[in-house]
């Protein structure tokens, strides 16, 4: 089954598009690396696959054939914007309540097993968790959401380097444990060069290589990140090279 | 994908049912909790002086009302005080502060505070501060979650609003038993009735539209308070008097009814014009321009053969007026909410 399928998909902003004849599949099973420099494209991609908008043009569907945005599709697919976005005003506690009621599918032992791993305690109020915690947060309510397909929207922009090693191996874990197939935007790929078993560059609004990382390993003859690098530059024009992933 | 994996299909064999309401609301009183209890302490502040203000005056009209009979000097001066010390304050014990008349206008705002810290924030903070894409990227999907963050707060300030219009009630009876005020009068009138909640649903509907079509809460809230003065006023000043056709009666002195429009005709029946009117004061008999007697002009008037119109809407209409005013709010404010909902399915992140 297919995670995401997109088919010349499009997306514009006024006169801008800032995705464009996207056509790109991306298989279960996998935790997918989709890379490019901001602007790229990426957040526009995710929160389309999860029907927080509209395409423009072209076609897209997740978990096999269903329409993003459909109950199905968003029973089994976890998000975490950028920057996590949560009720700041809430304790841990009632946070995981407003999760557990707005969902038909739930596991608060899970989430309450995986607080207390962290150290995040209940009683403590969302906006006073440091970065690492309310990021492991997030990511602790849509696991206990029990997805199918989890889409994280560059989880480890905001997070110091401790806390995104600690938040990939949490993601890792979680992948392998539950069989859970994620994609995960950044726009730095050394992290995730260790972690990555399938590998989306976008730059420009468009799909520059897509493939399982062994492939691509095999077919290039190169380093993950050097495959993406090369691809990264040959979507850029040489003047603005310095805004690409560096 | 390995076998651990629950497949999106398997949702479907057990067929979909989806989040309860019942789960909903406890998300939406969760998060709006803060103005529950703002709400409800405001309107307990008001609630617990007007019951005192209540008792106070109850004793106060008890003494009238036991004054017999009715039409002597004495018990009309004693009316006359009651009226002067409550209604219209200063002269009465310094709880009344200005009176019911003040205590009144100063309750005129509170259906658009109300509603618009109530309904302001509902959408326009959670896009603010971008948790709706935790929001509605949840099991519930988005309209669910929207019709129970904009219904449950709407049904809430309806109970707690139509509540405070019973204590109202109690607090204004003096006044209205005598006929001394008009319930038809828009100062009572919009605090009676249906129209108190009614108003104040308006204006969390209101608030929370504009909230969702401007993203930002404090816009939201300035341009409510400002459509709902223009319309309040509106109402009352040209849209409530055409509820129903004025009647038409001799004499000014009914206190029974909302005066629309008064005018004097001359023997000959000609209705004499404002300027014929002041023309016709200035040549009285000093025995009647120095008289004390504020009615001494109008009966020197009916005395010389000139009779006294005026039209009213009379206080028999008050439920007529008050279940046109109610019904026309509900629609508008449904709109609202329904307009609300279709911003927020069609919102794009």
């Amino acid at each position: 089954m297919n995670v995401i399928e997109t088919s010349e998909l499009g997306k514009r902003y006024r006169r801008r598009w800032a995705l464009r004849d996207c056509t790109l599949t991306i298989p279960g099973g996998h935790l997918v690396a989709l890379v490019g420099p901001n602007g790229a494209g990426k957040t526009t991609l995710l929160t389309m696959a999860v029907g927080l908008t509209r395409p423009s043009a072209g076609a897209l569907t997740v978990l096999g054939s269903e329409p993003p945005g459909s109950p199905e599709a968003l029973d089994h697919i976890g998000f975490v914007a950028q920057d996590a976005p949560l009720y700041r005003n809430l304790p841990v506690r009632d946070m995981l309540h407003v999760a557990r009621n707005l969902n038909r599918r739930w596991d608060q032992g899970r989430a309450e097993d995986r607080l207390k791993q962290l150290d995040i305690p209940l009683s403590q109020k969302v906006g006073e968790l440091s970065g690492g915690q309310k990021a492991q947060l997030a990511l602790t309510i849509a696991l206990a959401r029990r997805p199918a397909l989890l889409v994280l929207d560059e989880p480890l922009a905001a997070l110091d380097p401790v806390a995104r090693e600690d938040f990939l191996a949490s993601v890792v874990a979680a992948a392998e444990d539950g069989g859970i197939s994620v994609v995960l935007s950044s726009h730095v790929l050394a992290e995730l060069e260790r972690v990555a078993s399938y590998l989306v560059v976008l730059t420009r609004g468009q799909v520059r290589v897509s493939g399982p990382v062994r492939e691509l390993i095999a077919t290039h003859g190169a380093g993950l990140e050097e495959i993406a690098l090369r691809h990264l530059r040959a979507g850029v024009p040489s003047s603005s090279r310095t805004e690409a992933g560096q | 994908m390995t076998a651990g994996t629950i497949a999106p299909g398997a949702g479907r064999a057990i067929g979909r049912r989806p989040v309860p309401w019942s789960k909903l609301a406890w998300v939406t009183l969760r998060q709006r909790r803060g103005l529950l209890i703002g709400g409800g302490v405001l309107l307990g502040v008001f609630a617990v002086y007007m019951v005192v203000m209540a008792v106070i005056q109850h004793n106060a009209y008890a003494a009238v009302a036991a004054c017999h009979p009715a039409a002597a000097l004495r018990c009309q001066q004693l009316n006359n005080s009651f009226y002067r010390s409550y209604w219209g304050g200063g002269a009465g014990p310094v709880i009344a502060g200005g009176g019911a008349q003040t205590v009144s206008s100063l309750l005129f705002a509170i259906p658009v505070l109300l509603g618009a810290f109530a309904g302001a924030p509902l959408l326009a903070r959670e896009l603010e501060s971008g948790t709706f894409r935790f929001a509605w990227t949840q099991g519930a999907g988005r309209t669910r979650w929207a019709l129970s963050t904009l219904v449950l707060p709407a049904v809430l300030l309806v109970a707690a609003t139509g509540a405070f219009t019973a204590i109202f009630y109690w607090y204004f009876w003096p006044f209205l038993a005598d006929n001394q005020v008009s319930e038809m009068l828009p100062l009572a009138f919009a605090l009676l009735g249906v129209a108190f909640a009614a108003w104040t649903l308006l204006a969390y509907s209101l608030a929370a539209f504009l909230g969702t079509l401007l993203r930002r809460t404090l816009p939201a809230m300035a341009v409510t308070l400002v459509a709902y003065i223009v319309l309040a006023m509106a109402t009352a000043l040209a849209i409530r008097p055409h509820y129903a056709t004025p009647v038409t009666v001799a004499g000014w002195n009914d206190n029974s009814a909302w005066v629309m429009n008064q005018w004097v005709k001359a023997p000959d029946g000609q209705v004499l014009s404002q300027s014929a009117l002041n023309n016709l004061s200035q040549h009285l008999p000093a025995s009647v321009q120095n008289s004390p007697s504020p009615d001494a002009f109008t009966n020197w008037l009916t005395q010389h053969g000139y009779t006294l119109w005026q039209s009213i809407q009379p206080n028999s209409r008050f439920w007529q007026f008050q279940l046109t005013e109610g019904a026309w709010l509900l629609v508008v404010s449904a709109l609202l909410i329904a307009a609300t909902v279709w911003l927020v399915r069609r919102r794009e992140a």
